[in-house]
């Protein structure tokens, strides 16, 4: 899912209006950026950076590829001792493991030795035995995190830019900023408001040829694909969307999109939901209140569940996706 | 070490102009703090004082307590962030309820350090005081007297004092690995505004004081002084005159500081070194070079290198060395303690620091305090490059050479 920028009706159209700001970073291994609508230009730059910056803060604490986050930091040594974290990284996975139980394991940030043993995550390593879910517990008199089994690894990838964005988005609302649409990595965007042109929402399409679109208002939207990152294992390309139970890849052609009201639900739910439909569960069980889901697959009729009207046939765009 | 994990490491390692990369020993990287906890309040809620906030709900032997902030917003913003933290709309508010605090944090404004710091220092406290210190020598001064005449522990904020990696890198330059030293330089180059949104435009001019020439100390000071104090950490010396220019070349929305400024530092003995700082483009970032004869060492924050010159002896360490391609020069990165990273399969997962430089500063703070200990960077150390900061303010601001007295850093 990419919100293209060189699209003619896509982002690029809105940087040539006035009162429009566009502002980015390089985060999380990709990129993020934000378009918001303003009137007064240096102040609306300055709430857009610490947005960005805020996501910036966030790659820095929760990457697993630095070795100073807070992440690495838990990831090296909560198998031998608790580990201290932060009041946000605490609630964090507080939700997270809310997440893994209301999504029978589907979400799990335990994956990490499973990540890595299918080669996305750097240096290959041997495949865990068993289940991965499960394996840390949380203190909250101490907020600390323990592993309960030594070989886990917390991998925050499928929730991390959600959580970010929300976090973005909350320094925006802060600082007045009541028009915005962020996006990172492609995969996950929250909308805030509306553009200044069109009063029911962001127009946003689901893939690049995609037949759908979501229109946002206060509301996020995330597209999970395994088609979105691949790897070699043993002669056949897989996708990066594991079932944690398992370790089995879902399907190459499947793609699933989420609207929530936050990002970090979108993003996580995106992935559960796509590991819940390879597993053959019915997803209404699963699926929260406040939430729609549009699942396709390659020659299949496209499924949705929850809100029909959050998912538009695609006409003309503010942004699109691939 | 086995013998594949060292043919790993030394797999990369062909030839060309030598990149050490320098990593502290296990020790150092994981500071361990004993006694008490160390009850604290952090005075300021901008972007600094919540960065610190954070980095303290990490450390085991820290208990932050309170908070507190002229700007309603910001305090509440940080009180919901943090759970049961109370929250003071003034310092002098702050000391007189919370009296069971042993240790603050200022944050706060460069100009209004002052009198939190003498109200702080009066009131028993241990600081750890942002830096540069003050915006102008005789508040630079003042606090250092202070600080002196306390009992208790000041320390001051120049991170690259108590940074493991700098730490390491300081030794091997102690050593006379560089041996005649011939260049110092430094940057940081960062595309931002440099500014922050207040909850109303009437805040926005209070808030964005770092742009206000007549109390900032721009550049130079702002973010110059702690690059530089690296160099007075290492060499143990100071310039003695500075020159800078400065100009406005893209941020033109009524600031009144320079967003791009060269600075050239004189030591006595004819050494220089040269600064740069922009906020108009992010190339390359922010690091230190320390040049000389046989070597130069590249300090970037969370990790520094080596780059031998081709003629320079081969050390015994070497063995141990991973090495990484920098554009045309292929080099090795060492990492002390290689052995037992290595034994634990922990070498070739990334070499950076297992924590935030800023971490390591105030867990070097908290265990001082804890333990009466001197802090990495004194009050002096940090009086005296937060003067060299404001000279170089002066330098940019003037467009000509200041003189730095070294009675004057004696003083302090």
């Amino acid at each position: 899912m990419d919100v293209r920028s060189q699209d003619a009706h896509g982002l690029e159209g809105l940087r040539a209006e006035r009162g429009v700001l566009r502002l980015a970073t390089r985060a999380m291994g990709t990129r993020f950026e934000l378009v918001l609508a303003c009137e007064d230009e240096p102040r609306a730059r300055a709430a857009g950076e610490e947005a960005l910056e805020r996501i910036e803060q966030c790659d820095a604490r929760y990457s697993v590829f630095t070795s100073s986050s807070l992440i690495a930091r838990a990831n090296r040594d909560a198998s031998e001792r608790p580990v201290k974290l932060d009041p946000e990284l605490f609630e964090l996975l507080q939700r997270c493991q809310s997440l893994c139980a209301e999504s029978d394991g589907a979400f799990d940030v335990a994956i990490g030795p499973l990540m890595r043993a299918l080669g996305f995550r750097g240096q290959r390593i041997d495949a865990p035995r068993g289940s991965s879910s499960g394996s840390f517990e949380l203190d909250a008199t101490t907020r600390s995190v323990r592993f309960t089994r030594p070989d886990t690894q917390l991998d925050l990838g499928s929730i991390a830019k959600g959580h970010a964005l929300d976090l973005a988005a909350a320094v925006l609302r802060e600082r007045g900023v009541d028009r915005a649409l962020l996006h990172g990595g492609t995969s996950s965007v929250i909308a805030l408001g509306t553009p200044p042109d069109h009063a029911e929402g962001w127009r946003v399409r689901i893939g690049p040829d995609g037949a759908f679109e979501a229109c946002l208002r206060d509301s996020a939207l995330s597209v999970s694909a395994p088609r979105g990152r691949t790897a070699d294992f043993g002669g056949h390309t897989i996708g990066h969307i594991l079932d944690p139970r398992t370790g089995r890849p879902v399907p190459l052609g499947l793609r699933a999109a989420v609207v929530a009201p936050s990002a970090e639900a979108a993003d996580a739910w995106s992935t559960a939901a796509l590991v819940l439909h390879a597993r053959g569960r019915p997803l209404h069980l699963h699926r929260p209140a406040d939430q729609s889901w549009l699942i396709e697959d390659e020659g299949v009729e496209p499924q949705f569940w929850g809100s029909r009207g959050s998912f538009a046939p695609h006409s003309g765009l503010q942004a699109s996706h691939r | 070490m086995s013998t594949p994990d060292r043919r790993q490491l030394l797999h990369a390692s062909a030839g060309g102009a030598a990149a050490l990369f320098l990593a502290p020993s296990f020790e150092l990287l994981h500071p361990a703090i004993v006694g008490a906890p160390l009850t604290l309040a952090v005075i300021g809620a901008g972007r600094q004082g919540r960065a610190i906030l954070g980095e303290l709900a990490t450390i085991p032997e820290a208990t932050v307590v309170a908070v507190c902030d002229t700007d309603d917003s910001r305090l509440q913003s940080a009180v919901r962030r943090a759970q049961g933290l109370k929250g003071y709309a003034s310092h002098k508010e702050l000391l007189e309820k919370e009296p069971g605090i042993a240790a603050v944090v200022i944050a706060t404004p460069t100009h209004l350090h002052r009198a939190i710091a003498l109200d702080c220092i009066a009131a028993g406290k241990h600081v750890y005081c942002e830096t540069p210190l003050a915006h102008t020598v005789e508040d630079t001064a003042a606090i250092a007297a202070a600080a002196k005449g306390s009992s208790k522990v000041f320390a001051g904020g120049y991170q690259g004092r108590s940074n493991p990696v700098y730490s390491l890198a300081r030794s091997f330059f102690k050593a006379g690995t560089l041996r005649q030293l011939s260049h110092l330089r430094a940057q940081d180059h960062k595309k931002t505004s440099w500014r922050t949104s207040g909850s109303t435009p009437e805040r926005d001019k209070e808030l964005n004081w770092h742009l206000d020439g007549d109390i900032s100390l721009g550049l130079a000071g702002e973010k110059g002084s702690h690059q530089l104090d690296v160099f007075h950490h290492f060499l143990g010396r100071y310039p003695v005159s500075v020159r800078g220019e400065g100009e406005l070349r893209l941020h033109k929305d009524g600031r009144t500081v320079a967003d791009t400024i060269l600075l050239d530092l004189r030591f006595d003995d004819g050494l220089r070194a040269n600064y740069s700082s922009t906020l108009c483009n992010s190339y390359e970032g922010r690091y230190e070079l320390i040049g000389g004869e046989m070597a130069l060492i590249k300090l970037g924050w969370t990790h520094g290198w080596m780059f031998k010159e081709a003629d320079a002896p081969t050390q015994g360490w070497e063995v141990y060395a991973n090495r990484q391609q920098y554009h045309n020069d292929s080099g090795i990165t060492l990492i002390a303690d290689a052995t037992k990273l290595a034994a634990q399969g922990k070498l070739t997962e990334g070499v950076g620091l297992p924590y935030t430089s800023l971490y390591y500063a105030l867990a070097d703070f908290v265990k001082a305090a804890s333990e009466g200990k001197a802090p990495a960077c004194s009050a002096s150390e940090a009086a005296r490059s937060t003067v060299v900061g404001i000279l170089a303010n002066q330098a940019v601001k003037s467009g000509s050479e200041v003189a730095i007295d070294p009675a004057l850093l004696e003083s302090l």
